[in-house]
């Protein structure tokens, strides 16, 4: 189950990085993000820093995608003043912003232990 | 990070923390039951308010309504219905009073308690006192509850 | 299983599971009466249906939290019981007093139930939740010091570990918060403050130590991670629940004549309240990441970590979505409310005791885990039960936002019935969920006698490595 050795160096990033994602997803959206691309630009392919980094990245521009976007385009489509509107953007936006926390809490949870988010 | 974190410093935090803010809970309390005075419409308490608030406890009319917005979800709030049946005590007592037995087919219906025209003031009169409350922004936010 | 006593909670899981069927059974009439609105009128009108729903499921959550502690807390304490006979004298007591209750509210009108138990002279019923005649109550009462007693003197006595210890304190405020039951003033504004020292202190304060204590005790079993990282876990979750949940009772206190100062608290620290179940699903997630075994029974494992992330959904990101006073102005006291109050309940209190069940009833009737085919049943009756309590949730959400909408914030407000009939369609939704979740709830008891090829025995599960360290 354990992948190859990794240094102390990138343990720590990866689970800082992880941190930063699961934080923008939640109390410090944007600031999160900008320290999340600034550690990834310090580490290198291949590394569990990286990969970490990177999922971070595409995790967060999937989640903002799918619920500012997403929610945007059913506020355009639904009207600003139609009550179903607002009943399909509540709960969509609540119900699909925990499922991108809770895959955030697994990959943070793997960075600490030095995995991927799966096994290969 | 992780490691410089102790046991010992959570279970602080448990005890602290539980112990601190359990004192702020009572103080706050207290505070709260001293000054609920002006807004809790005691003037009006009668005993015959009184006594219409355990018939509204003895029929569970929880059990189907909101009062100030707790309860069951079924039946309109009657945190206001003083105020909604145009400030009549008569109207209440009119509805209560009219509520067919069996019900009307199909529809959520209130059952009929058989109610003495004194316990129908009483409870009218409850749901006067409760009108009074004075709650924050005068919630309910409008009329309808 | 180490102690003869442990075996006791065999009769309160079965309690408690067949008092769950009965809950959904009138969760599904109810949910019915919603759309069909005098069916079983007069004979079962909604608030009696409904009474006998909140009931069932109090009084079968303390089955489970009983049941819990009498089969860890010996383990825990490395003795038996003290009193193996106190446990089952209150088991009966509790189950007679119990069916006999739920009776009552069945076969009588609730006025004459009180008049019967004559209730006057000491007036207690009519609250929600707490309709329970004041006979009744006092029989709780006497059942939890009795069961206090028992498990208490089995700590003192024995091992003291965090997680018995953690227990034992959520099991004390349990009753001691539950004797704001009899204060019952006349002032209404009074009345429903304290009322929330029984129900908020319950559910959002000792229970979720309760729920921490049983799923770390889980946790430690099936992961085999080390005793002393669970326990800091463990401290720091109920750290923050108390923290956060605390004055967080603040948040029922905005509407109901109360200073406006709750307005400020109540939401800064509510808004607090994820926080303790958001670090229980990190717990679990990196507790199982980090395992040192797999255990057989992965049943168990999928309800440990579902109770997290459900918990963390219901209690934690639906409590959030309405707590906030500015919102809770709009929403208070709609289906909002009951979207809540049905995840929360689920994830957090249900799901817990589903896991210690999970865990403890194969060892109970001599086994590891329960064999392959029983597994894969009692997965599908989680994914039924897990899935369905979702949906009805989305349903009542939708149905609560339409209602906010139409009622409180449009323009031209209408009135409650005319809404409700509008909000026709989500209740059809949400009954059909609710049945989806009994076939969910079926197979859940049938996985307790499906037969199948038993699981390979696992050696080393009492490995005392993976205790000490």
């Amino acid at each position: 189950m354990k992948q190859a050795q990794h240094t102390n160096e990138q343990l720590k990033n990866a689970s800082n990085v992880a941190l930063a994602s699961l934080l923008n997803l939640t109390l410090l959206p944007v600031i999160s993000f900008i320290y999340l691309l600034f550690i990834y630009k310090n580490t290198k392919p291949g590394q569990i820093d990286h990969y970490h980094a990177k999922l971070g990245i595409k995790l967060n521009l999937v989640a903002f995608a799918a619920l500012f976007l997403v929610s945007a385009l059913m506020i355009l489509l639904g009207g600003f003043n139609s009550p179903w509107t607002w009943v399909y953007v509540i709960s969509y936006f609540t119900i699909v912003h925990t499922i991108f926390i809770v895959i955030a809490v697994w990959a943070l949870v793997r960075a600490w232990s030095g995995d991927k988010l799966t096994k290969n | 990070m992780r490691e410089t974190f102790t046991k010992g410093m959570a279970r602080n935090i448990y005890y602290g923390g539980g112990v601190f803010f359990f004192l702020v809970l009572i103080g706050l309390t207290v505070d709260t039951v001293t000054t609920i005075p002006k807004t809790d419409n005691r003037d009006n308490l009668t005993e015959q308010v009184a006594a219409g608030k355990r018939l509204w406890e003895k029929n569970d009319c929880i059990g189907c309504h909101t009062l100030l917005g707790e309860g069951a979800y079924f039946a309109p709030e009657l945190g206001n219905v003083y105020t909604r049946f145009g400030k009549s005590t008569d109207a209440i007592k009119g509805f209560i009073k009219s509520r067919p037995k069996n019900g009307i087919p199909g529809r959520r219906s209130m059952p009929q308690f058989n109610f003495t025209d004194e316990q129908l003031e009483e409870l009218a009169q409850f749901l006067k006192y409760v009108d009074g409350i004075k709650t924050a922004r005068n919630w309910p936010p409008n009329v309808q509850g | 299983m180490k102690y003869q006593s442990q075996s006791i909670a065999r009769l309160y899981f079965i309690a408690a599971i067949a008092l769950f069927i009965g809950q959904i059974l009138f969760g599904v009439t109810m949910g019915l009466q919603y759309v069909w609105g005098d069916f079983l009128f007069p004979a079962i009108p909604f608030n009696v249906a409904r009474m006998v729903h909140t009931n069932l499921l109090i009084v079968w959550l303390l089955f489970g939290f009983m049941g819990a502690a009498y089969y860890l807390i010996p383990e825990e304490s490395e003795r038996e019981l003290f009193a193996p006979w106190l446990a089952k004298l209150m088991f009966w007591i509790f189950l007679v007093a119990g069916a006999l209750t739920i009776l009552g509210y069945l076969l009588v009108p609730y006025a004459t139930l009180a008049e019967m138990t004559m209730d006057d002279l000491l007036p207690t019923m009519g609250r929600e939740f707490l309709e329970q005649p004041t006979i009744t109550k006092i029989g709780i009462v006497i059942v939890a010091l009795a069961f206090l007693f028992n498990i208490g003197m089995t700590i003192l006595t024995g091992r003291k570990t965090v997680i018995n210890l953690v227990l034992l304190t959520g099991l004390t405020g349990l009753a001691v918060f539950f004797l704001f039951a009899f204060y019952v003033p006349d002032n209404l504004v009074l009345d429903k403050y304290f009322w929330w020292f029984v129900v908020h202190l319950w559910v959002e304060g000792v229970w979720e130590l309760i729920m921490a204590s049983m799923l770390a005790y889980v946790l430690i079993k099936v992961t085999g991670v080390d005793r002393e990282v669970i326990e800091k876990w463990l401290y720091i979750i109920i750290a923050m629940a108390l923290i956060s949940g605390l004055v967080g009772t603040g948040h029922h206190f905005f509407w109901i004549g109360t200073p406006d100062y709750w307005q400020w608290l109540g939401s800064i620290f509510s808004a607090l309240e994820p926080i303790p179940f958001f670090m229980m699903t990190l717990f679990a997630f990196n507790v199982v990441n980090k395992r040192r075994r797999n255990h057989p029974n992965k049943a168990a494992v999928l309800w440990a970590l579902g109770t997290a992330v459900m918990a963390f959904l219901g209690a934690g990101v639906w409590g959030f979505l309405h707590t906030l006073a500015p919102v809770n102005f709009y929403t208070h006291g709609t289906q909002i409310t009951a979207a809540h109050g049905h995840m929360a309940f689920y994830g957090a209190y249900v799901m817990v005791n589903l896991t210690v069940i999970s865990y403890a009833m194969p060892i109970i009737r001599g086994k590891q885990a329960n064999n392959e085919r029983a597994q894969v049943i009692e997965m599908w009756s989680f994914w039924l039960m897990t899935v369905s309590m979702v949906f009805i949730t989305l349903f009542l959400t939708g149905a609560g936002i339409l209602q906010v909408y139409l009622q409180r914030y449009s323009e031209a407000p209408l009135p409650f019935i005319v809404v409700q009939e509008k909000l026709a369609l989500f209740y059809w939704l949400r009954e059909f969920a609710g049945l989806v979740f009994l076939v969910g709830l079926i197979l859940y008891v049938y996985s307790f006698f499906a037969k199948g090829k038993e699981v390979e025995i696992v050696e080393d599960l009492d490995m005392k490595k993976a205790v000490t360290s």
